[in-house]
């Protein structure tokens, strides 16, 4: 079982709950007594079928939604007051890209949102998009860009503003497979770079494993964790990992934690 | 599109071919083109000190240049009271029944009623012309607030942005496409009222014109003269509203859909 | 499980809201017209907006000659609305078959839409005058006419949209069943553009009234509820002219709840 001893952990889930009213009148568990902690720097992974909570789960870390039982505390604060002093970046699912902008402008959105100045922008988002890659795609807009260059783009925001903890939502789960693993390359990179404490939501278990230092799995109906799992694979980690034995048993450990599904 | 122009312009000249040999005044069914060309450039003065085109034009001015104050007036309030919508609840939902409800109601046909409370010609002109551009507009914009996509807004507010910085960097720049539907739909309405408040009354515009000319005051050529040159002026206006939506957007005109990442 | 789903009781109470707020607000404006300070408002007096209770009572004193001009403005709008988009629907069937020539025309139908109806209605009064003898019935072949020109082209426009934007990958289905064209279009293209069929009309059934209000404002034979609020008006008959624009409100959202009645019921399987 998880456990909840060490208060300075960077982000703590103490014993969080989520009940929807819907339509009809009846009440959803969405999520039931969760309780865990991330330290800083550490690449989690929630990782379960549709309908476990996992996003629910990331969005109440994100201040999207309230829990309706149990507390969060982003080193030692609210949700809201984090959101509140800028310590997330949230990548989605789609990269969630402004038409109307090109990609250096659009990296240099949340920078104009706390008001930096113009100088100051174009050299950090520059820098931004060097660190994923694009800098020779700044004057583009991202309809001339593929999902995959686009979804760069997207993390490249989130980054802008140096946060602590990034949150992603499902953020590959659009795109082919080539692409997917060039991608897993490059966040692994670029989370070594800026040593963020990464959250990531996903329904693919390889990819859960070859990323994270820890996956937590969640099993539907209702919502739950059911099993926390440390992946101790060494690290940097390289497309050959996937082919190892250990890799592979950590896949079907990660497999046969599932209940109920 | 050009065999299609080419085409009208022959049925048109065999018809006015056919009338010429069996009216007795073909020009008052259908004259030949090339007659209603020279009309409008012929030197002859028509109502003693005109020629067909100085007249047009001078009765153009009135009638557009009202049609244009109405229409800009209309555009403002449309936007407005979208805005107005968007930011408040109680006013959405008072306003939206209405703005359902004015579509339905025969605006054009309160152009009489309209004159007689205002009583003056070229007001009643800029009243219709706002009515009629208004309610596009505003239907259209509330339709771009709308489609905005969640994840925008959840973006926004993971910067924890300002509900200022929230419709100027977001949702204005968004719905502008929108409102250029809004625009093209209108500005064609916006010339049609103006003429047709003209045709009430005696004095200056268009309209006017039209109907002195029906009624035999003078050749019916310049009836078909502002024929042609009204259907011209309305379907230019939508053109140079799509021109205007080109300059204004053009991540819109980027081609291209992508190099692979 | 995404977005802060509302619960059933504020839903309930939004429900209620929507209605309640619009009624206040057209009550609240009942009582500034019935007492007067709309005029003020306004800048007019009760002889050019006359009192709601007036004008109610109008229309009930002269229901039978009201009548008689709401169903020649009807029959207009329906008549005209229906072979506008008969024709507009042909011209997107046309379209859809010989696609290299059939969009250019579709342009070109679309470009009528910009025409002012001011322009238009004059001149097919024109071209109608040998139709028939009797001025009634050449009046209503014109007036008809002018719908039908305005209220081709939305039809036309989304039909074709109807006809073309198909469900991905349905055409590749139905080629796979070495389906012929005429097949093709009655087993998929027919079906799939009904809803665009009412996008359509939901634009071009207001239209229509409009275009049947304008088209007797130019017509000879003196019929019809536009033509009588400009004829009343001439006459300085305000309360009558009311009357008749209260009674031109009531046929466009008369018609449009029709509408959305056959809406419901041609649609109801989709939805």
């Amino acid at each position: 079982m998880p456990d909840t001893r060490n208060n300075d952990a960077e982000i703590l889930l103490d014993d969080v709950g989520m009940v929807y009213t819907a339509s009809d009148g009846r009440n959803v568990q969405a999520l039931t007594s969760v309780s865990m902690n991330i330290q800083k720097g550490e690449f989690i992974s929630l990782l379960g079928p549709s309908g476990c909570g996992k996003t629910t789960l990331l969005r109440i870390i994100a201040d999207l939604i309230k829990p309706t039982s149990g507390r969060v505390l982003i080193g030692g604060e609210t949700p809201g007051q984090a959101r509140l002093k800028r310590k997330y970046g949230m990548v989605f699912q789609s990269a969630v890209l402004y038409d109307w902008r090109t990609v250096i402008k659009n990296i240099e959105l949340p920078l104009e949102i706390i008001g930096v100045t113009k100088e100051e922008r174009c050299k950090r988002a520059a820098k931004m998009l060097d660190l994923v890659g694009l800098s020779e795609f700044e004057r583009h807009y991202p309809r001339q860009l593929s999902g995959g260059m686009q979804q760069r783009v997207g993390i490249a925001r989130a980054l802008t503003l140096q946060p602590e903890i990034l949150l992603m939502d499902e953020p590959f789960s659009a795109l082919d497979e080539f692409t997917r693993e060039k991608l897993h390359i490059d966040l692994l990179k670029i989370w070594r770079k800026t040593n963020k404490t990464i959250i990531f939501v996903t329904h693919n278990i390889s990819e859960s494993v070859f990323l994270s230092d820890r996956v937590c799995v969640l099993s539907p109906h209702p919502g739950r964790l059911s099993a926390v799992i440390d992946i101790d694979l060494p690290r940097p980690r390289t497309m050959e990992l996937k082919d190892t034995a250990e890799f592979t048993a950590l896949v079907s450990k990660v497999r046969n934690s599932f209940e109920g599904v | 599109m050009l065999l299609w122009i080419i085409l009208l312009i022959v049925l048109w000249e065999i018809f006015a071919s056919v009338v010429t040999q069996t009216k007795r005044t073909p020009e008052n069914v259908m004259p030949h083109l090339s007659g209603v060309i020279d009309s409008i450039f012929s030197d002859k003065r028509i109502n003693g000190s005109q020629t067909a085109f100085e007249m047009i034009i001078e009765n153009a001015g009135a009638t557009l240049s009202r049609a244009g104050i109405g229409y800009l007036i209309g555009i403002a309030l449309g936007f407005v009271l979208a805005l107005l919508m968007s930011l408040s609840g109680v006013i959405e939902k008072i306003a939206f029944p209405y703005l359902m409800l004015i579509q339905l109601i025969p605006i054009l046909g309160m152009a009489p009623i309209i004159n007689a409370i205002t009583g003056d010609i070229a007001v009643s002109r800029i009243v219709i012309a706002a009515i009629l551009t208004f309610y596009p507009v505003a239907t259209n914009t509330i339709a771009g607030f709308k489609a905005v996509e969640p994840a925008k807004h959840e973006l926004m507010y993971s910067y924890a942005a300002s509900k200022f910085q929230i419709y100027t960097k977001t949702m204005i720049p968004f719905c502008i496409p929108y409102l250029f539907t809004g625009l093209k739909i209108s500005a064609p309405m916006a010339i049609t009222a103006s003429i047709l408040v003209d045709t009430l009354q005696g004095g200056i515009g268009l309209g006017c014109l039209l109907s002195q000319s029906l009624k035999g005051a003078m050749t019916r050529y310049v009836f078909w003269d502002i024929v042609f040159f009204s259907a011209f002026i309305g379907i230019l206006s939508f053109y140079l509203m799509s021109v205007i939506e080109n300059l204004l957007c053009r991540y819109k005109r980027a081609g291209g859909s992508g190099k692979k990442g | 499980m995404r977005g802060l789903k509302k619960g059933s009781l504020s839903q309930q109470r939004d429900k209620i809201e929507s209605i309640v707020y619009p009624v206040l607000f057209g009550v609240l404006i009942m009582i500034l017209w019935q007492t007067g300070v709309l005029h003020k408002m306004l800048n007019t007096d009760d002889y050019i907006l006359p009192y709601p209770d007036k004008i109610v009572g109008i229309i009930s004193d002269n229901s039978d000659m009201i009548m008689v001009n709401v169903w020649a403005s009807v029959e207009v709008a329906l008549c005209g609305l229906f072979l506008g988009s008969l024709i507009g629907y042909i011209i997107a069937i046309a379209a859809t078959s010989f696609p290299t020539y059939g969009t250019g025309g579709l342009t070109i139908v679309s470009a009528f839409n910009a025409v002012p109806i001011v322009a238009l209605a004059p001149v097919i009064i024109n071209w109608t005058k040998d139709v028939s003898s009797v001025a009634e019935e050449r009046s209503m072949v014109a007036k008809i006419l002018v719908v039908t020109v305005t209220s081709m082209a939305s039809m036309s426009v989304n039909a074709y949209r109807g006809l073309t934007e198909l469900p991905p990958f349905s055409d590749d289905l139905m080629k796979t069943y070495a389906a012929g064209r005429l097949t093709e279009f009655v087993k998929l293209r027919l079906p799939n553009s009904v809803p665009y069929i009412f996008t359509a009309l939901r634009v071009s059934v207001p239209g229509s009234v409009i275009g049947a209000l304008v088209s007797e404002y130019f017509a000879e034979y003196i019929v019809g509820v536009g033509r009588q609020i400009r004829e009343n008006i001439l006459i300085a008959q305000y309360a009558t002219a009311w009357a008749y624009i209260i009674v031109a409100c009531m046929i466009g959202i008369m018609l449009y709840a029709m509408l959305m009645i056959a809406e419901a019921v041609f649609l109801r399987k989709r939805r």
